[in-house]
């Protein structure tokens, strides 16, 4: 289990997080969907432990986040974040590679968990290419594949995968590979966070869901619960309409069009 | 770009192997001409000499005095000096993520440069107090000093609740930088023409001191820095990816920092105590090589240090030959044939893209 206890969050007096409980259970894909400025990305920092000046706990398989080391952490979870700020001209599998950094394996093990990792995400063929003139969504693609090379060897003890909303950048098809696969690779005693801001993608592949809404939890749960007319209506105030889907056999939201005209602009003058 | 990209692991080591191939030519050749000219032949059997070989063979007297105690410690201290600011360049863009970044940046030249001035004006009277072995090298031990005085500087001020903020850094570095450069100029206003020109000729580089003596101090501190600088190439590549990226993936980003920062103000610092503010062969050479060939520091850091020493060890050749018996200050050998290198080379990589 990755839990997040009591977690809250300062900036200056304002609470950034408030009061957040959370956890990641291995094998399982949770879904953390919000408004802008809702605190996701802050709350993922801190479980990544990245961002320390928190309160409350984090606890990691049993153990403090704060008793690792940033290397022995690093075996355990693997964090993609929503920018990258690679500025030298590396091949997409040196940066894949780079994964591989902490672990002591033998290159032939390096060697084989690169492959695969390509090969799941489908970026053999870029492999060689520079990764500063890939676009925005193959970008992406390589920041997975390297995110699972971090934890893709079985171990004894579950790991964990921290998404920054992996597909920001992509298009329908592309958004759609990417879940199944993060879906599909639960199964390998992994559990999965995601920062998701397309709410119909955390309904078709999400097993749990955590709503946020001003730093707090306005509802968490199995995915199909938490996702109800009012709990969407009152965390994104925008009034939407749920029907159900047949063909993936789920709900699908659909936000009422705003068609008014602009609002009056009142300046004194 | 793509092709270049497609020389893989196995492509390093000859690229090393060739860089040091022509680092022996060019030593050979170094130190053979001047004002004593030593036949090649002959250059090779005094420098198998002095590693044990040869010795029964006759030479020259002259030549074996020219060569062991004006030429060969000049370029060793010439390859030393190259190579620490060839790798201290390579690994501070690496560990900004930001290919611009040269020594100077983390105040180490300006500290030195500052000291350096306000030693020639307001302390050569108290200087002549000194010891004799403190007063021969007074000008390196003020140096080295202040360049040490402004990075701790630097270093201390960007650090913000227990984390060294790279962004802050910078900004302070350039802030030092204006600093030292005022009271460089502050320094000249009250001085005479003579300390001016001491100062002048400081501050564009010279080679010329080196004696044995003074490798015997400067050496090991820059054996040190250099090779300890290599040890970071790995981490360096994970760094690349953002700080954030790299505490992700295991790396005890704070540890790297502190070290890889006071590794190369280590090299710069004592590189400029012992020949003056050498400018340009940080920012180049990692560069040179970058785009030549590749951008993973495990080939960058070793080939800047190779590099450094050879675009050194050419530049000196050039100084001492070009206008013999004077010679040109380094400074502005390094630069007059790096820049426009450099330029050429930037515009061609320019239009490969374009293309």
């Amino acid at each position: 289990m990755y839990e997040a206890i009591d977690i809250s969050l300062k900036a200056g007096e304002r609470f950034i997080v408030k009061n957040v409980n959370l956890a990641i259970t291995p094998g399982t894909f949770l879904a953390v969907v919000g408004p802008n400025g809702a605190g996701k990305s802050s709350l993922l920092k801190v479980l990544s432990h990245e961002q320390q000046r928190y309160s409350g706990s984090v606890q990691v398989n049993g153990m403090a986040i704060r008793s690792y080391t940033p290397k022995s952490l690093s075996l355990i979870r693997a964090v993609m974040p929503q920018h990258s700020y690679l500025q030298f001209a590396f091949s997409v599998e040196q940066v894949i590679r780079l994964a591989r950094q902490a672990h002591r394996s033998a290159k032939a093990v390096n060697d084989l968990i690169v492959e695969e990792v390509l090969e799941v995400t489908g970026m053999q063929k870029f492999r060689d290419r520079n990764y500063l003139t890939l676009s925005g969504g193959e970008q992406q693609r390589v920041q997975l594949a390297r995110v699972l090379a971090q934890v893709w060897e079985e171990t004894v003890y579950p790991r964990y995968i921290l998404l920054d909303e992996p597909t920001s950048n992509m298009d329908i098809a592309q958004q759609q590979f990417m879940f199944n696969l993060v879906k599909n690779i639960c199964p390998r005693n992994i559990g999965v966070m995601a920062i998701v801001h397309d709410v119909n993608l955390a309904i078709q592949y999400a097993d749990n869901i955590c709503m946020m809404r001003n730093g707090e939890v306005i509802d968490s749960g199995k995915s199909f619960d938490v996702f109800t007319k009012t709990n969407i209506e009152k965390t994104f105030c925008c009034k939407v309409n749920i029907y159900h889907d047949p063909c993936n056999n789920c709900p699908f939201v659909i936000p009422e069009a705003e068609i008014s005209s602009m609002p009056k602009i009142a300046i004194n003058k | 770009m793509e092709l270049i990209l497609r020389i893989r692991d196995y492509k390093y080591p000859l690229i090393i192997t060739g860089l040091a191939i022509l680092i022996v030519i060019t030593t050979l050749i170094s130190l053979s001409v001047g004002a004593v000219g030593i036949p090649l032949k002959e250059a090779t059997i005094i420098l198998l000499k002095n590693i044990g070989l040869f010795s029964h063979f006759p030479v020259d007297e002259v030549y074996e005095v020219v060569m062991n105690t004006i030429r060969l410690p000049r370029v060793i201290m010439t390859l030393l000096i190259g190579a620490a600011l060839g790798i201290s360049g390579a690994s501070l863009q690496g560990l900004f993520r930001n290919p611009l970044v040269e020594p100077g940046l983390i105040g180490v030249s300006g500290g030195s440069a500052a000291a350096v001035v306000i030693a020639i004006v307001f302390g050569s009277s108290m200087a002549t107090t000194l010891p004799v072995w403190i007063y021969n090298s007074f000008i390196s031990i003020v140096a080295f000093g202040g360049g040490c005085l402004a990075t701790f500087f630097v270093l201390r001020l960007s650090i913000e609740g227990g984390r060294t903020n790279i962004a802050v850094l910078i900004l302070i570095g350039v802030a030092v930088n204006a600093l030292t450069g005022a009271l460089i100029g502050l320094a000249i206003f009250y001085a005479d023409e003579n300390q001016i020109s001491t100062f002048m000729f400081w501050t564009l580089g010279d080679l010329g001191g080196a004696t044995w003596d003074k490798l015997r101090m400067a050496a090991p501190l820059l054996l040190v820095s250099t090779v300890g600088l290599m040890f970071f190439s790995n981490t360096l590549n994970v760094l690349a990816l953002g700080e954030a990226d790299a505490y992700h993936l295991g790396v005890n980003t704070e540890q790297v920092k502190r070290l890889v920062i006071f590794l190369a103000a280590l090299a710069v610092g004592v590189s400029v105590s012992l020949a003056g503010i050498i400018g340009f062969i940080g920012l180049i050479v990692p560069h040179l090589i970058r785009t030549v060939f590749h951008a993973d520091n495990s080939l960058v850091l070793p080939a800047s240090a190779f590099g450094g020493a050879l675009l050194l060890l050419i530049s000196d050749i050039i100084s001492r030959t070009i206008v013999s018996p004077a010679e040109l200050p380094i400074g502005v050998v390094t630069a007059l044939i790096g820049a426009p290198f450099f330029i050429m080379l930037l515009y061609k990589a320019k239009q490969k893209r374009e293309l």
